[in-house]
């Protein structure tokens, strides 16, 4: 009865990693990118922050700020449970990345605790993003393909905010958001692997990366 | 009379209820001071309240092997009291598996005034520091996780960590922050400079005229109380071929911080040589003369010293004499800093 009760509160958010169309495979697969370069994936994680919902009269459904580290290899991770009611939505905002207050403020516990090895270390910060494989075309060692991207400096402000409407008119009880790694190759900025297999630190490279990633989000399906 | 029996019982439950708080034995608070005419510290002490078992947990950590991969390189194999915390007579410092640094160990004092540490800045809080040297391959290269496991591990610790943070709980978070509790207590205001400022000292004559040269020719750097002014600046070093190490610039992405490095405090110079961000002087004199004979001045020198910084013979002698009124001695052998156990501070050692 309780946890009835307690599921029938919270309006879930499931992110199902993608390549193109299909369901992304790790390891096992090669994919080719916008510029027919080909790769193959290992790790794929990314911060999702300050979700926002808005109901049908544009009112914003109010929600605590919670950091939620998306983990291709962790089931459990993508699935998020907001304690909303299912209720109609018709817009999902969220912002890719953690904002600038958790970037200066030390060392923080659960999602953000820089053991989960999305922060940098020596030039203190967090990595928003991150997108790990090999590819040929690659000419770091090991053929190498590793994009790490954070910065949240004015003039290296990596995060994203990324809006998603809601097609249908209905009580939403989960969004199922797709989040495809073939886009980081895409627009509005076509990334060659060739030219860079590696991003490491903030500045132009990785926001261009975070300008593709932010288009890498649409909505699969609404329960 | 039934009135009275309630007071009574609310009376013993309120000395029940205190002797209870009183078993529940909070951390005891431990104050900071403010050395007299400073300014107020950086360190935001709200988020992380200073108390006797978080400084002595601290304190364990940073004189403990368990932080490193091998048990060999504790946070003081590096940072050694009688030299301020910097690594005596290593330019740069030894890390895991027969490893250099790439840089020089910085002494580490009044770090509750600091902004931002490391010699290029990119590290913009304390609690956030240790993770670098801790998880540098070339340094004591261990992991975060691995660090709970072997603190978990200890019979000691998890008592520990309830004793300074009220739970058994070790995390990233409670690590750090007990490090910083113990670096934060770091502060030298006492060397003979400060008690002559407090009037509780005089410079002889050669102290009294390094002062005023000092204060003509370095003090803008190298501003008082601090002798630094947490700035990056290029002084003329030119690039060593194998570190390859341009400072700042890898931080800021930006080529006008090229070859800028943090302008070093001054306090306590005399006993954390070598010096310069790669250790390469050796003694004070070759630090003068870098900057008044061997300085190479491009693009991004500092506009101060565009024609190099020309001093005598005598006005280093002076200089020389006036540095060394800025050892505090107090602080190189409070025992308080020394590892735990220690009554007295430890003789000179040489560990690697």
């Amino acid at each position: 009865m309780c946890v009835w009760v307690l599921y029938a509160q919270s309006l879930q958010l499931k992110f199902v990693a993608l390549a193109g169309q299909q369901p992304l495979v790790l390891l096992d697969s090669t994919y080719h990118t916008a510029l027919n370069e080909p790769v193959t994936f290992r790790n794929f994680l990314f911060y999702i922050s300050h979700i926002q919902l808005k109901d049908d009269n544009g009112h914003e459904i109010p929600l605590k700020n919670e950091y939620y580290l998306i983990n291709a290899t962790d089931a459990a991770s993508k699935t998020i449970d907001l304690p909303v009611k299912p209720q109609h939505i018709a817009s999902i905002t969220f912002t890719v990345g953690v904002d600038s207050i958790k970037n200066v403020s030390g060392i923080q516990t659960g999602s953000l605790d820089p053991m989960r090895g999305m922060f940098w270390t020596w030039n203190t910060g967090y990595i928003f993003a991150k997108l790990e494989g090999n590819s040929p075309e690659s000419k770091a060692p090991v053929h190498y393909v590793t994009y790490h991207i954070g910065g949240y400096k004015y003039y290296e402000n990596a995060l994203r905010v990324v809006q998603l409407t809601i097609p249908q008119k209905q009580t939403v009880h989960k969004i199922i958001i797709g989040a495809d790694v073939l886009a980081w190759f895409n627009k509005p900025h076509p990334l060659s692997i060739q030219a860079h297999p590696i991003c490491h630190a903030p500045g132009a490279l990785a926001m261009q990366i975070a300008d593709n990633y932010a288009q890498m989000f649409h909505i699969i399906n609404v329960e | 009379m039934k009135w009275q029996i309630t007071i009574m019982i609310i009376v013993l439950l309120v000395i029940m209820a205190t002797g209870f708080t009183i078993h529940s034995s909070k951390p005891t608070p431990l104050v900071f001071k403010i050395p007299p005419g400073w300014p107020q510290p950086t360190y935001n002490f709200k988020e992380n309240p200073l108390t006797v078992q978080g400084f002595e947990l601290g304190r364990k950590l940073f004189y403990d092997g368990k932080l490193s991969k091998d048990g060999n390189f504790p946070c003081s194999s590096c940072h050694q009291q009688f030299a301020a915390f910097a690594t005596y007579d290593h330019n740069l410092s030894h890390g895991y598996d027969n490893s250099l640094t790439t840089r020089n160990a910085p002494a580490l004092q009044n770090l509750a005034w600091q902004k931002a540490f490391m010699w290029d800045g990119g590290i913009n809080h304390l609690d956030a520091q240790p993770l670098a040297p801790i998880t540098a391959p070339n340094e004591m290269a261990e992991s975060i996780e691995n660090i709970i496991k072997k603190l978990n591990d200890s019979p000691e610790y998890p008592v520990l960590f309830k004793q300074a943070f009220g739970s058994k709980e070790i995390n990233t978070k409670r690590i750090m922050q007990a490090l910083s509790q113990f670096e934060l207590m770091l502060v030298s205001s006492n060397s003979k400079y400060d008690k002559v400022m407090r009037g509780e000292a005089s410079f002889n004559l050669p102290e009294r005229l390094g002062y005023a040269i000092f204060k003509e020719k370095c003090a803008s750097c190298h501003k008082e109380p601090f002798f630094t002014d947490f700035s990056y600046r290029n002084t003329g070093l030119p690039v060593d071929d194998v570190l390859q190490d341009m400072g700042r610039m890898k931080i800021t992405g930006n080529s006008a911080d090229s070859l800028k490095f943090k302008v070093p405090s001054l306090r306590n110079v005399a006993v954390t040589e070598p010096y310069g961000h790669d250790g390469r002087f050796f003694f004070l004199i070759n630090v003068f003369d870098h900057y008044r004979k061997s300085m190479v001045v491009g693009p991004t020198t500092d506009s101060l010293l565009r024609n190099r910084l020309p001093l005598s013979n005598y006005e280093i002698g002076q200089l020389t004499a006036f540095l060394y009124t800025l050892t505090d001695s107090s602080f190189l052998k409070d025992p308080r800093f020394a590892p735990p156990g220690y009554t007295i501070t430890p003789p000179f050692m040489h560990v690697h």
